[in-house]
Order: C-alpha cells, then structure tokens, then sequence
C-alpha cells in the first residue's frame, strides 16, 4: 500500500484493541466475501441474456462523420452565405412625413403655461409623443439656464411642478 | 395495435436500454402507462425467445436464457471469463460502500487489492470517482456493471447484511483468535 494512506495499521493499537479490530475486520470481510460470491453467481448468469447486438436498419442509424456521403451542392450554401454578406439598399423614407418639433415651439408652449405661475410637467406634454417630450425637457432646462422657471419633485418619478420663481433665484 | 405491441417494437429498435421517461415520450404517453404496458408485453412473452430486462433505469429486450448457448455459437461471442474470487470480493466491496478507496478495499479484505482493482477497471465493471481527503483513488461501480449485473441501480443489491456471520460463527471466530493469541504468548514464554 502507498504511504499517506488512510489505512490504521494493527500494530499501531494495544494488544487487547488490536484483537478485537482484528475480529471485526475478519467479521466484515466475511460479510463482503459472502457479497463476492453471491455477485460473481449473479454475473456468470446474467451473461445467460444477451442483448441486442444487430445494427439498426439503415434509415435509423446516426451517420457516422467519416461515412456521410454528400447529397447537397456547396453552391447553394454559398449562394446563402453571400446573401448574407450582402449589404442591403437602405430603406426609402422619403414619402413619410417627419413629425419635428423646435426648442423655440415648446419654449413658447411652457411660457404660456407659466403665466399661471405654476403648473404640472405631465400638463405640458399630455398627449405628447416622445421626442416632443424630450424636447419640452430641454425647453425647461433652458427657461431655468435664464432664470424663468424652476421645478420641484417630492419623489423619484412623482409629479414635477413647474414654477415661476425668477424673482426668489435673483434675489439668491 | 396496443401499447404493448408499441413498446415491444420500440424496445426491438433500441440498442441499449430505454428509460421509461424517453418512451413515454415516443409512444405519446403518461409513464404510468409505459410501466403498466411493460408488464403485458413481460407476460405476453412468457414462453417466447425474448425477456424484458430492466436495466440501469430503463427497459431492454434480451434473448431467452435458454438460448444463450445458440446466441453465442451464432454471434461467436464467447462468455466473458467469471470473476476471480478476489475480483468478486473487490466488486462487492465498491458495490455496496461506493465510492470507497483502495486502501479501505484492502483493509477490508486484509490484503493488497491492486490488481483486483486494475482488473475490474479494465473490464469496465468499476471506475474511478474522484479523490479521498487523503488523497487516494475512489472507485465507483458502471452503467456496464448494472447492464451485466441486471440491476436498475446499486440500491437494487440485496442487503449485505444478509451475509453476516451468525452470532456463534462470530463467537467460533473470536474464541479461536484467543486461542491462537494464547498459545502463541506461552510459546513465547517458554523461550
């Protein structure tokens, strides 16, 4: 056995220990040559049954790489290949209309709105698509670059009131 | 056409073993139903060249065993040679402790298991299964164990228990051990 094994040597124990280690370990392979047999007995009868060892009919194989035989032409894989490398023509949008919206116009749209002294973000852009909407915010960072507006938001994503306040900024 | 005219068909074309998971998914039912058709087709074969063995978890057709010696005469395959007693007793040791090392083998059997255990690994019975903590080989038994063996897992090994020595064996055991201990000790004394 190789060194650094984890087999407890008998002489390592006391007389007495070392008996009684010795008849269990003589119990236990008693127990595990009686197994031995018994599984050699089972071995020698299961080779009685023989399984299935004929080749499957042809048509049910898995086809070995090495006898796969060919049944397509490379050129058309290619011809789908290049199809695919091939950058298409871009896309004609000249017969749609753009929808465009200014800074100047949303600019126009807040001042308006600010004469009130106060209103709500989502009542400036209500029923604005998504471009409109940025540009409304970039209207509003303009008006507070100059002074004519600020805002407030008591939570994250909550509604953000708009207000007229240049007189409060300018006297900070 | 029954299922276990389906089955019988399936387990025809198949060569190795089939789960009952994957045929239940083939014939397009529940596993209940493959299990209640692989009993019919059992009885439907009763007397007929052909058994269903269940095998590592699945189901496989093999030849009768009374025409084993028929088979083997036309396929000219003869029998794998039988286990050696030492074979035998390292087979059961892994079988039924697995995975276990070669030192714990050869502690059990109280001598060096080595070749045992090279033989038994050559003839795709057992295989190795990582490291102890003390850094020894653990062996662990095959799929080609339960095939030859006809057992659908290690757990369907009877219970080892059942060749333990009866309490006088044991008792014989331990009484001849003294005796031996007692006159090896008086002949020491007498030198």
């Amino acid at each position: 056995m190789l060194p650094g094994e984890e087999v407890e040597e008998l002489d390592e124990l006391q007389p007495g220990e070392a008996a009684e280690e010795l008849v269990e370990r003589m119990l236990q392979y008693a127990r595990f040559r009686g197994a031995g047999a018994h599984l050699a007995e089972r071995h020698a009868y299961g080779q009685a049954f023989l399984l299935r060892s004929a080749r499957l009919p042809e048509g049910l194989r898995k086809v070995p790489v090495a006898s796969a035989q060919a049944a397509y032409d490379p050129a058309v894989l290619g011809a789908s290949l290049g199809a695919l490398l091939r950058v298409p023509a871009p896309i004609d949008l000249t017969h749609m209309a753009t929808a465009r919206v200014t800074v100047g116009e949303r600019l126009q749209i807040l001042r308006d709105l600010l004469r009130r002294g106060r209103f709500s973000f989502d009542e400036a852009v209500k029923d604005a698509d998504r471009a409109t909407v940025c540009v409304t915010v970039w209207a509003l960072l303009e008006l507070y670059k100059r002074g004519e507006a600020a805002w407030e938001q008591d939570e994250p994503f909550g509604p953000i009131m708009v207000t007229a306040d240049a007189p409060q900024r300018a006297a900070a | 056409v029954n299922l276990s005219t389906h089955l019988e068909a399936l387990l025809f074309l198949a060569p190795d073993p089939v789960s009952i998971e994957e045929l239940a998914d083939a014939l397009q039912v529940g596993e209940e139903a493959v299990t209640q058709a692989s009993k019919e087709l059992e009885a439907d074969l009763e007397g007929r060249g052909l058994v269903i063995r269940r095998i590592d978890g699945g189901l496989a057709l093999a030849s009768h065993p009374d025409a084993e010696e028929a088979a083997r005469r036309l396929l000219a395959r003869p029998r794998t040679p039988a286990l050696t007693p030492a074979q035998a007793e390292t087979l059961a040791i892994v079988a039924y402790l697995q995975p276990v090392s070669r030192p714990e083998v050869a502690r059990i059997r109280g001598v060096a298991s080595e070749s045992a255990t090279s033989a038994l690994v050559e003839r795709g019975l057992i295989e190795e299964a990582g490291r102890s903590q003390f850094g020894a080989v653990l062996y662990r038994t095959t799929a080609l164990f339960l095939k030859l063996f006809g057992l659908d897992s290690p757990e369907g090994l009877p219970d080892i228990a059942q060749w333990d020595p009866s309490p006088e064996e044991a008792t014989a055991l331990r009484d001849r051990l003294l005796r031996a201990g007692e006159a090896r000790g008086e002949a020491a004394a007498a030198r």
